[in-house]
């Protein structure tokens, strides 16, 4: 809409500039031209009747012929000065244009008197030793220029509205539906696979509209199939890893009667099937997010109470937990359980790959909440703080697969379960020289 | 001291295994493989606790956790695959107790049945009889293990009745989620209050004239629940 507003703006203001100049420069010069003319004929008739000595310059002057009543005419005859009754004398007449004409030239200039324009004409008349001036009122044509000057004015204000609207509704028209398709796409980029957009009467956004329902359409039936597909695979998964778990307590619980090679197979097969275990949920769970199919069981919790909790569940002992002065009331609005694992994901990490917590920092300011989580390893190296959070990820610094062996999907979890709870998950160096992972959420309330 | 437990679960090596580890735990496990075995041996040999898978043949979990709470007051545990999904308060509508999430290590399994079969807590109160509120419209017999409500004696399920007896014991003072979950279920910080919330309204479908306008059992907001005198 600014374009089109803007064009027709300069359009009609450059025209409207070209039309009046022209026109302002022909209308001048006409007149000028015409008003030269008359004086040049009044002129030979006053060098006419100047032959006979016996003529009244004065009265003379009051006989000619005149465009408009207030011009001034001056006649220098033989040395005197003559004008008309109401006339003002020489003074009238420019002084360049007095020069020329004693010296014998005729000549014209455009001259202000009292404010208003005028032209003044002079021309020598020698057979007669006489100089005739005539100073001649242009208000009229200014005042038609001046007129000119409006309507154009008005003409390209009202383009430029006319241009402005053109460009709204164009921008109506067109651009609307456009910005309805984009926010469709935005729709179902953030998982409503249930828009449809109708074609409307233009044919060609029918066809985008047609196109787009018919990408939605397979989208959602790929989302469903994959739904399917994951719930199917969950329970095929879970089904062995049941019988698997359970045995291996059974024989665990039998450890001490079994001969020692016996009794090594057991426990590497229930550190694998542990393994397993972790690694199975850990994939469903990642899947389960990716498809968007999680619901949050949202409720006020305490901070400085939930952070001692989830520790002490992941087996940090109370006293590397530090809470400042500002959490103590904190609290946020939190699924308890996945904020749990979080933590937990947390903790492990730090002992696995980064020689044990050191420290757990909880802090609070009016807006945001933070549980840092530090250790005492060689640090995340910057390059690497990123994309340890994708999933299948593990650090450089990483060895081989110890006897934990993750998989790499801990921190990738706790990235998308933060995530849902609005927060945010990064990585720095911690003071001591390792790692620090903080987690940011939204404070609900800072006090009871 | 072992319970008796009857597992229905249409995976046989899953059945077989859960045997191998609850007997180890003491208890004596009697096994069906399908809501149609399950009710008729239910009926045969009366068990202290049902574990239910949700994933069944036929006639699903949820059919037959309805249909065992048509004859019984016996605790039923289910077996989901997901803690989150709405299964699980599904399930509890359904008339169960617990869940538990599959794989489900039996330590915990054991567990989870023990909880469900402690006694409700007596002796908090000093009243040495039943308590009473609304005047006498509402008795709790905690050691008869019997409510009644008018003239009429209410058929509450174990779990809901510990529910009522925390709350009757706790004399009209407001009972926080968490508190409930420890002291009836057994659960830390950590355990989820759906379970309450759940029971609260089954109770509720019970013990109230209007379920939807609680004038006994009723919710503090932001605090918990209260069994009004």
């Amino acid at each position: 809409m600014l374009i089109f507003t803007l064009g027709a703006l300069f359009l009609s203001a450059s025209l409207a500039l070209i039309t009046y100049e022209r026109a302002r420069t022909y209308l001048v010069r006409n007149r000028e031209t015409s008003l030269q003319q008359q004086t040049f004929v009044n002129a030979r008739l006053i060098r006419t009747r100047l032959r006979d000595p016996a003529t009244d310059p004065a009265a003379l002057l009051a006989s000619l012929d005149l465009p408009t009543t207030s011009t001034e005419q001056v006649l220098r005859v033989r040395g005197d000065w003559y004008s008309t009754d109401e006339g003002r004398g020489v003074d009238v007449v420019p002084a360049p244009v007095l020069e020329s004409v004693l010296a014998g030239e005729a000549a014209k200039q455009r001259v202000r008197l009292d404010g208003l324009p005028r032209l003044a004409v002079g021309v020598p008349l020698a057979e007669v030793g006489s100089e005739y001036f005539a100073v001649f009122p242009l208000r009229r044509l200014s005042d038609t220029l001046g007129v000119l000057r409006y309507s154009l004015l008005l003409g390209a204000l009202v383009t430029t509205v006319a241009g402005a609207a053109a460009g709204f509704w164009t921008s109506r028209r067109v651009l609307r539906p456009l910005a309805d398709v984009s926010a469709a796409a935005a729709s179902v980029a953030a998982g409503r696979f249930d828009i449809r957009l109708e074609g409307g009467s233009d044919p060609d956004l029918a066809t985008v509209a047609t196109s787009f329902n018919h990408m939605t359409d397979a989208l959602e039936r790929r989302i469903r199939r994959d739904a399917r597909f994951a719930s199917a695979v969950s329970h095929e998964l879970r089904s062995p890893l049941s019988t698997l778990v359970a045995s291996i307590e059974v024989m665990l619980g039998r450890r001490d009667d079994l001969p020692e090679r016996s009794r090594t197979a057991v426990d590497l097969l229930a550190g694998e099937v542990r393994r397993f275990q972790r690694l199975v949920e850990d994939l469903l769970e990642m899947s389960r997010l990716d498809a968007g199919a999680d619901v949050l069981e949202l409720e006020d919790v305490r901070l400085d109470e939930f952070v001692r909790h989830a520790t002490a569940g992941a087996g940090v002992r109370p006293d590397v937990v530090d809470v400042a002065d500002g959490a103590h009331r904190a609290v946020i609005n939190a699924d308890k359980r996945r904020l749990e694992r979080v933590v937990a994901n947390l903790v492990e990490n730090a002992e696995h790959y980064g020689g044990g917590v050191s420290r757990v920092a909880v802090s609070a300011d009016g807006a945001a909440a933070r549980i840092a989580v530090e250790d005492r390893g060689p640090g995340v190296p910057a390059a690497e703080r990123e994309v340890i959070f994708e999933p299948f990820v593990r650090g450089g610094n990483v060895g081989r697969r110890g006897m934990d062996g993750g998989a790499g999907l801990g921190l990738s979890l706790v990235s998308e379960h933060v995530r849902l709870h609005s927060g945010r998950v990064w990585v720095e160096d911690g003071e001591g020289g390792g790692a620090r992972f903080v987690v940011e959420l939204p404070v609900a309330a800072a006090s009871r | 001291m072992g319970a008796r437990i009857l597992i229905v679960e249409d995976d046989e090596r899953i059945r077989a295994a859960l045997r191998l580890a609850l007997e180890d735990e003491g208890n004596t496990v009697d096994e069906a493989a399908s809501a149609e075995e399950g009710l008729p041996t239910f009926s045969q040999h009366p068990s202290d606790v049902v574990l239910v898978d949700l994933m069944l043949p036929g006639a699903d979990g949820f059919e037959l956790c309805r249909q065992l709470r048509r004859r019984s007051d016996v605790p039923i545990l289910i077996l989901t695959a997901r803690s989150d999904s709405h299964d699980v308060v599904a399930g509890l509508e359904a008339g169960a107790d617990d869940y538990v999430v599959k794989p489900a290590e039996p330590k915990e399994l054991a567990a989870r049945i023990r909880a469900l079969q402690r006694r409700a807590a007596r002796g908090r109160s000093d009243a040495a009889g039943p308590l009473a509120f609304g005047d006498g419209d509402l008795v709790v017999d905690v050691e008869a293990g019997q409510v009644r409500r008018g003239d009429e004696a209410l058929a509450l399920t174990k779990t809901e009745f510990r529910l009522l007896c925390e709350l009757a014991e706790s004399s009209g003072r407001v009972l926080s989620r968490e508190a409930l979950l420890e002291r009836v279920w057994g659960y830390d910080y950590f355990g989820d209050s759906r379970l309450v919330d759940v029971h609260i309204r089954r109770l509720r479908g019970k013990v109230e004239d209007d379920p939807a306008n609680p004038r006994y059992v009723v919710t503090v907001r932001g605090l918990g629940y209260r069994l009004e005198p």
